[in-house]
C-alpha cells in the first residue's frame, strides 16, 4: 500500500497543476490560512454545542436551535477544508500520503462527520427532550465527549503531519 | 527603520528571556523535544475558538446570521468562550514567544499580527463603550445600526489578518 501511495504521490507531483502551486510562494500559506479559518468555524461550533450538552455552559438559546443554526456552517466549512486540503496535498502529495497521522485524520473526519449528521437528525426529531437538561438522554453527554475528542484529535493530527512527515520519507 | 531601532533596544532583554530555564525546556534544548509542538497545538485550538466564536457575533452584527436572536443574548452566550480562549491563546503564545523572543520581535509578520490585534481590541472597546451600551434599544433591529455593522466587518477583517499573519510567522522564522 505504501509503495502504491508513493507512486501516486510521485505522479501527482509531476502534474502541471502541482508544479504551478509549488512555484507560487503564496499558494500553500494562503490555503493553510483559509484552512485554519474553517477549522475555527468548525471547532468553535463543536465546542459550543459540546459544552452545552455537557452542562458546562447553559444559556439563552435552546440546544436544538444552536445545533440547527451551527450544523450547516460546520458542513460548509468542511467543504472548504476539503478544497484547501486538496490544494495542499496536490502541492506536496508525498508529505501527506506517507504520514500515518494524515490517514488517521481522514478516518476520524469521516467518523466525526457521521456523528454530526446523527446529532443533527437526533436533535431535530427529539428537540423537546434534548432542550430540557433534565430530559436529555444520558447518551448526549457521552456523545459530546466523543465528538469533541474526535475533533481535537483531528486538529492534533493535522498539526503533527507538518512535524513528523519527514521521518517517513 | 526607526521602528526596528526601537525593537533593537530591547534585544538584550529578549535574549536574556530566551535563556530562562522554561524557555530552554520548551525549545527542547536537552529534554523532551515536543513541548513546543504541543503548546502550538493548544494555541491553534484556542485561536480557533476565539475566531469561531467572534465570527458568530460579528456576522450577527452584520445581520447575516441568527437574525432572530437578540444581539445582547447571543453576545452573552458566546463572548465568555472568546475571552477564555483568548487568555489560553495568549498564554500559549507567550510560552512559544520566549523560546525565540528576539527573532519573533523582529519578524514583520509578528509585528503586523500584534498591530491587527491591537486594532481589533480598539474596535471592540469603541463598540462596547459606545453603541453596545444601548444595545437593548436596537437588539432586534434589522438592519443593525451602521456602527454595529462597521464594528462587525472590521472585526472579521482584522482577525482574518491576525490568522494570516500568524500563519506566515511560521513560514518566516
Amino acid at each position: 500500500m505504501d509503495h502504491q501511495l508513493r507512486l501516486l504521490a510521485d505522479w501527482i507531483s509531476k502534474t502541471a497543476l502541482s508544479n504551478w502551486f509549488a512555484s507560487q510562494e503564496w499558494v500553500v500559506p494562503t490555503s493553510q490560512s483559509i484552512h485554519i479559518i474553517c477549522v475555527a468555524i468548525v471547532f468553535g461550533s463543536v465546542l459550543m454545542i459540546s459544552l452545552r450538552l455537557l452542562g458546562v455552559s447553559a444559556s439563552g438559546r435552546p440546544v436544538s436551535q444552536v445545533v440547527q443554526t451551527l450544523a450547516p456552517w460546520i458542513y460548509r466549512a468542511l467543504i472548504v477544508l476539503l478544497i484547501t486540503g486538496t490544494v495542499q496535498t496536490i502541492t506536496e502529495p508525498l508529505r501527506q500520503f506517507v504520514t500515518p497521522e494524515f490517514w488517521w485524520k481522514m478516518f476520524m473526519i469521516i467518523i466525526a462527520l457521521g456523528l454530526t449528521l446523527w446529532l443533527e437528525r437526533k436533535v431535530r426529531n427529539n428537540a423537546a427532550e434534548w432542550d430540557a437538561p433534565d430530559r436529555r438522554p444520558a447518551s448526549a453527554r457521552l456523545f459530546a465527549v466523543v465528538w469533541l475528542a474526535l475533533w481535537i484529535g483531528i486538529i492534533y493530527c493535522g498539526r503533527f503531519i507538518g512535524y513528523v512527515w519527514s521521518f517517513y520519507t | 527603520m526607526a521602528f526596528d531601532a526601537l525593537i533593537k533596544h530591547f534585544d538584550p532583554l529578549m535574549r536574556s528571556i530566551e535563556d530562562w530555564p522554561v524557555a530552554s525546556v520548551i525549545r527542547g534544548d536537552s529534554g523532551w523535544p515536543w513541548w513546543f509542538v504541543n503548546i502550538e497545538t493548544v494555541h491553534v485550538l484556542s485561536l480557533a475558538t476565539v475566531f469561531g466564536s467572534i465570527i458568530m457575533v460579528d456576522l450577527r452584527l452584520l445581520g447575516i446570521v441568527s437574525r432572530n436572536s437578540k444581539v445582547s443574548k447571543l453576545s452573552a452566550e458566546v463572548l465568555p468562550y472568546t475571552w477564555i480562549a483568548f487568555a489560553t491563546a495568549a498564554i500559549s503564545g507567550t510560552l512559544m514567544f520566549i523560546t525565540k523572543a528576539h527573532i519573533y520581535a523582529h519578524n514583520l509578520n509578528f509585528q503586523l499580527k500584534f498591530l491587527f490585534m491591537f486594532l481589533a481590541g480598539c474596535n471592540m472597546l469603541i463598540f462596547h463603550l459606545g453603541l453596545y451600551r444601548r444595545v437593548l434599544q436596537w437588539d432586534n433591529d434589522l438592519p443593525t445600526p451602521t456602527g454595529a455593522r462597521v464594528a462587525g466587518a472590521l472585526s472579521i477583517l482584522l482577525w482574518v489578518g491576525v490568522i494570516f499573519m500568524g500563519r506566515w510567522i511560521g513560514f518566516t522564522t
